[in-house]
């Protein structure tokens, strides 16, 4: 089944380890569309949350890849249905004095605060799950979206679990 | 003790219990060469004519002892030139460390003469890689390689070295390495899973690969085959891991197997496949490979199940481990219905040989006459091609370990520098390189080491002028349209050998075969015998690349 899955990484914070991870997509045709990384909150280590689309058995080859790889510590699927998964967004839009207001409304549904206002444009910030981002995305892109910048996903395993255990 | 970066990493060498490398010096690398120097009692350094020589020759070394091989490059040139070697051992999982110069630390990332990032270039060919810039990380990094090399499925590792660091003093404090022990990763009930399956087949057939030589599994995988009367078909890299004159033993499975073996794996019900990646050379087609078949795994890499092809049972760990368990769990069986049905494709080989000629010998016929003048303990050697595939489907081997060839990269060239490694790890064996013209013209230099440490290597060129293999694709699939695959090269290669200080000889048709090659085993002299074959001989039979044996090719013009 094609889906897209969101991957926790547990790896060591070594020069390269980047590389390592992101040459294997290429190497491998791994089909990513959302990569971060930051400090792990255990020393020496970092976190990588990667969005992976492909079908279970490609999914399964992407962890057992990456569990190859040395200095990849943990590598676990975090499902939907168990897991936390938010990101950022920044979103400039093309607007004038006619539908202003529109936007405002729009953008509110979606808790999205207005952080700076341009001559011909406004920009919104935003979190929420992918889907959420996706859907305020879709809502405004009819009035014209001149720039965005999304930070990728943050995603954390419901309860007490850890990717470290 | 305090100990420079170059005499620590001759500590932990010998630490490791590696008492030969292979390589050759350069300006990054003068400090180790200086230490080689005051350990050459305990350390023997193996002089290549090129790295890339060198990188097969440490190969070669592993293959056929177990042990890691090691080989030491200066930085820039040196180290690229390894790079080829060091692809073809990961794509055979074999054990290498290759430790290579660089620039001082002081020098590095400004483009400096000599100059290049190994590690960002080896990173997709190696197990993992290192940049050690300070020499207080030096021993622990050089005994995280070797273990890495060593464990778990097997492969290469590279460490760089900035040459202050190799000159740099610091407390050595040795080390005893710990042993590697492997775990079993599969539970019981999957052993039991497993056996089932098997228990129920009426047609089982083992497939095997390199990990079978690489665990040295072969007296397990053999109890399994014999308790279960099961035939074995190999991969080219599994060969030897079986002996080739069990009555079990049915030959290689794909491209060039025998119409028995793609016979077998279309008809049979239970696939038992050990140390064996399904790659495309052998399962052509990965939807039809074992279509009336429950498939097992038994492999140390998790990433290998349903990487090719749709696995029902895995096994994971030491081969050794897995295989004895599973020979545990499985009751015995007899099957043969099954065993006669093979033995009756067997004899329809359906391959034609081409007629004997005055002007030309005939592979089979060079391959079968060196097979009855080797013993079952001389190590065989290829390069890429034709040759390599008559070796393959004619040369009966009885041992592991006795068996060189690029099997995943298809190296042309590999074959010379990996017979100098074989020869150097095997004193007393004899080694006999098989080798095409084309792809001994690639690194034919390393006769120069063949002579320098007397090596009793037997080069047997099949000769054929023209690049064979390529020339065979270009019969059948591009309408003997010969692009760039007759050279018109006029070389003389029994002259050629003279001129190194080897022995040259030439074989021009069948009835010369026996007499020089008698000759040519009669003493342990390098020899190199430049054997003339037909431009037309094919390797057959040939299931077309992405089919199966329903479209094995038997016959061609």
């Amino acid at each position: 089944m094609e889906n897209k899955q969101i991957i926790g990484l547990l790896v060591h914070n070594h020069p390269g380890v980047l590389l390592r991870v992101t040459s294997l997509f290429t190497r491998r045709g791994f089909n990513i569309d959302s990569l971060t990384v930051s400090p792990a909150g255990i020393d020496g280590y970092s976190r990588m949350t990667i969005r992976i689309h492909g079908d279970d058995s490609q999914v399964e080859q992407f962890i057992n890849q990456m569990l190859k790889i040395v200095d990849v510590k943990k590598a676990e699927v975090l499902p939907e249905s168990t897991s936390v998964a938010m990101e950022l967004i920044l979103i400039k839009v093309s607007s004038d004095s006619d539908n202003k207001n529109d936007i405002i409304a729009v953008t509110s549904a979606y808790h999205a605060s207005l952080v700076n206002i341009g001559e011909h444009s406004l920009t919104f910030r935003a979190s929420g799950t992918p889907s959420q981002i996706d859907t305020l995305i879709s809502q405004l892109s009819s009035y014209g979206i001149l720039e965005m910048a999304r930070t990728g996903i943050a995603a954390l395993q419901n309860g007490d679990s850890t990717l470290a255990h | 003790m305090q100990l420079n970066g170059s005499e620590i990493i001759a500590e932990c060498l010998l630490e490791q219990g590696v008492d030969t490398v292979f390589g050759y010096p350069g300006g990054a690398v003068l400090n180790i060469y200086d230490a080689l120097y005051k350990y050459s009692d305990r350390i023997t350094h193996i002089l290549s004519a090129h790295e890339q020589g060198a990188a097969h020759a440490a190969d070669g070394y592993a293959r056929t002892t177990g042990k890691c091989g090691v080989v030491i490059a200066t930085s820039g040139p040196g180290a690229t030139n390894l790079v080829t070697g060091i692809a073809t051992a990961y794509m055979d999982s074999i054990p290498m460390v290759a430790i290579t110069g660089n620039v001082s630390n002081d020098l590095l990332a400004r483009d400096s003469f000599q100059e290049v990032d190994i590690c960002g270039i080896t990173m997709p060919v190696t197990k993992h890689n290192f940049i050690v810039k300070d020499v207080k990380d030096l021993a622990n990094v050089i005994r995280k390689a070797f273990r890495i090399a060593m464990s778990g499925r097997k492969g290469p590792v590279l460490i760089d070295i900035p040459k202050d660091v190799t000159g740099a003093v610091c407390e050595y404090i040795p080390e005893t390495p710990k042993a590697i022990c492997s775990e079993l990763l599969s539970a019981q009930e999957d052993f039991e899973a497993a056996a089932k399956a098997i228990n129920e087949a009426k047609r089982p057939m083992i497939y095997m690969g390199g990990g079978v030589v690489s665990a040295d599994a072969e007296s397990q995988l053999l109890a399994l085959a014999e308790k279960i009367d099961c035939p074995v078909a190999t991969s080219i890299m599994g060969l030897g891991g079986f002996p080739s004159s069990h009555r079990l033993f049915i030959g290689t499975i794909g491209m060039h197997g025998g119409y028995e073996t793609g016979k077998a794996t279309d008809n049979c019900d239970v696939i038992i496949t050990a140390g064996a990646r399904f790659s495309d050379r052998v399962a052509g087609d990965r939807e039809k490979f074992g279509k009336e078949a429950t498939i097992i795994q038994l492999d140390i890499d998790k990433a290998e199940i349903n990487k090719n092809v749709k696995i029902n049972y895995s096994l994971l760990g030491d081969l050794k481990d897995t295989l004895s368990k599973l020979t545990e769990t499985v009751s015995p069986a007899k099957h043969d219905e099954w065993t006669t049905q093979v033995a009756e494709w067997a004899k329809h080989s359906g391959v034609t040989e081409t007629p004997s000629s005055e002007n030309y010998a005939h592979p089979y016929h060079i391959i079968e006459a060196v097979n009855k003048l080797t013993n079952d303990d001389d190590i065989i050697v290829t390069d890429v091609g034709q040759h390599q595939m008559w070796v393959s489907q004619k040369y009966r081997f009885e041992k592991p370990r006795k068996w060189c060839t690029s099997g995943g990269l298809g190296t042309m060239g590999y074959g010379l520098g990996a017979a100098v490694g074989s020869a150097v790890a095997n004193p007393g064996k004899r080694v006999v390189l098989f080798t095409g013209d084309g792809s001994f013209h690639m690194n034919l230099n390393e006769l120069a080491t063949v002579r320098s440490y007397d090596l009793p290597i037997v080069v047997v060129v099949l000769n054929n002028t023209v690049l064979g293999m390529v020339r065979q694709w270009q019969k059948l699939f591009y309408g003997r349209r010969f692009s760039q695959t007759d050279p018109h090269r006029k070389t003389d290669f029994a002259a050629l050998a003279e001129a190194f200080g080897v022995k040259g000889m030439r074989i021009n048709n069948d009835s010369d075969a026996e007499e020089v090659l008698k000759e040519a085993f009669a003493s342990t002299e390098p020899v190199v015998i430049d054997c003339r074959i037909s431009p037309d001989e094919n390797v057959l039979p040939m299931i077309p690349p992405g089919k199966t044996v329903d479209d094995m090719i038997t016959e061609m013009e």
